[in-house]
């Protein structure tokens, strides 16, 4: 396995998939970021403010993410019809699981790193109080395994197909379904059905005492119900893609 | 002599499709096996088989004595070289540097790609990139992947396919120095009777999936002394069959 991702790392020089990658992150702190934080109500409540509208920016851009490096690492596969030599000298199931955990490290990476821009942001700006670790935390495993599911996904489509259009517009229909479907709380089934609208189905910071009249002046962020069971729910969705994923991968004929 | 390759009933069906019919091969080692047919007979997708890149529908496999099943996969094709349907390798970097992934994966000791240029004559541009490489030089490293590790048993495709007259030459008598020089069973497909003709010492013809004929390829030349080797090949395949 080592082997195989030392392989990877050397094949995708020069291919520009992690400055790719920074790029798009890049897009996704400077949009998630992006506030008035003249604002008395967003300095009192920066912190909650973030875990509130930041899963919907994920919603857009790690998606995104996740097409860009899959289709990327898999295509000079295609390219150079390079599949047949690696099917040879190495197990098609240690393939799939080097290409896997290689693109998924790139993946979780900029995870982390727009989620410690957040956190930055937050006390360069001086949002009051200390960051709610415990929170924020979780925020990341929220953000985290949805990101998993979209990517094994992606990324088990991408190998399959050579033509990796496929894998973009299914992608880019799944993020568009996914996105929608946040802003439909009141059908909370449909986000359920698409793996991409588990950024919002795992949102856990609402905002309450919103009105037309008062505006933000009753206006305040709350901590809602942790959704543990979706979360174990997507956790099984990862597994099951991951396995569906592997087994179409190591019997399809090259 | 010892038989390094042997299928029994090695069958491939593709829906209603029979792309391998029932096919008995038999290669001696150290020996070269010309696997011939025209197009569409079958060729490629028995040589896949041979390398576990396509499941026959019916049928075993017996390579070095072993019968090829997803447990002893990894053991036998570890001793196999191939070049099956000529990849382009990774355009974005250098000869050497694609021979390095194969050889890091492979496991081989480094100097081994500089000896696989070396016999393939590719060491003068193996630091310029692929993608600038002509379709000859694209072989030739094809070639030189094939032998990194410096296989027992090399399965070659086609590999003239694309060439010029010149770069056939020069393929044809690397692949025909491979058995003596380093103790390698070499198997080579072609559609192209006059290559085979002129490197083979067995031969296997194959015809819709079907081998009408195998043996040493001298036996081919003495079955009938009226007609020669095209007429023979027709005789066997089917004179609708063009080459």
């Amino acid at each position: 396995m080592i082997r195989l991702l030392k392989c990877e790392y050397k094949k995708t020089r020069g291919r520009w998939i992690f400055v790719m990658a920074l790029v798009i992150t890049a897009a996704q702190i400077a949009w998630g970021l992006y506030g008035d934080y003249d604002s008395e109500f967003i300095i009192k409540n920066g912190w909650m403010s973030f875990l509130y509208q930041l899963p919907l920016v994920n919603a857009i851009f790690l998606p995104l993410l996740s097409i860009i490096v899959s289709s990327r690492l898999c295509d000079i596969e295609h390219k150079g019809a390079m599949m047949k030599q690696l099917a040879v000298v190495a197990d098609r199931w240690r393939i799939y699981d080097a290409k896997l955990i290689y693109g998924l490290a790139i993946v979780l990476f900029c995870n982390i790193l727009s989620w410690s821009a957040s956190v930055i942001c937050g006390y360069a700006v001086g949002f009051e109080g200390d960051v709610p670790i415990r929170l924020y935390l979780i925020y990341l495993l929220f953000t985290a395994v949805p990101t998993i599911a979209v990517y094994i996904f992606q990324h088990t489509l991408s190998l399959l197909f050579k033509n990796q259009a496929v894998t973009f517009f299914t992608g880019i229909i799944g993020a568009f379904c996914g996105l929608f479907s946040m802003f439909l709380p009141q059908l909370p089934f449909l986000r359920r059905m698409f793996i991409w609208g588990y950024y919002g189905v795992l949102q856990f910071v609402g905002m309450f005492g919103w009105t037309k009249e008062t505006r933000y002046a009753s206006a305040y962020f709350d901590v809602m119900d942790f959704n543990w069971i979706f979360f174990g729910v997507l956790i099984l969705i990862c597994i099951m893609t991951y396995i569906i994923g592997k087994l179409l991968f190591c019997r399809k004929e090259v | 002599m010892k038989e390094i390759v042997i299928t029994n009933g090695l069958t491939k069906r593709y829906n209603e499709n029979l792309s391998v019919n029932n096919l008995d091969m038999r290669v001696k080692e150290g020996r070269i096996y010309g696997f011939l047919g025209p197009n569409g007979a079958g060729k490629s997708t028995t040589l896949k088989m041979l390398l576990d890149l396509v499941r026959p529908t019916a049928g075993e496999i017996d390579i070095f004595g072993k019968r090829l099943t997803s447990k002893t996969r990894s053991d036998i094709l570890r001793n196999i070289g191939s070049l099956i349907e000529s990849p382009s390798y990774y355009g974005h970097l250098t000869g050497a540097e694609n021979l390095k992934i194969l050889q890091t994966l492979l496991g081989v000791p480094k100097k081994n790609i500089d000896e696989a240029l070396r016999i393939v004559r590719l060491e003068r541009q193996q630091n310029k990139k692929v993608s600038a490489y002509s379709l000859g030089m694209k072989q030739r490293l094809g070639l030189a992947g094939a032998l990194l590790s410096f296989p027992k048993l090399l399965i070659l495709d086609e590999p003239t396919n694309g060439l010029d007259p010149a770069g056939i030459q020069e393929m044809r008598s690397l692949i025909c120095s491979l058995p003596d020089q380093y103790g390698m069973t070499v198997i080579v497909s072609s559609h192209l009777l006059a290559e085979i003709d002129q490197m083979a010492e067995d031969i296997g013809i194959i015809a819709n999936g079907k081998m009408m004929y195998q043996g040493p390829l001298k036996l081919l030349h003495e079955t009938d002394k009226s007609k020669n080797l095209e007429e023979i090949f027709l005789d066997l395949t089917g004179k609708e069959v063009s080459l």
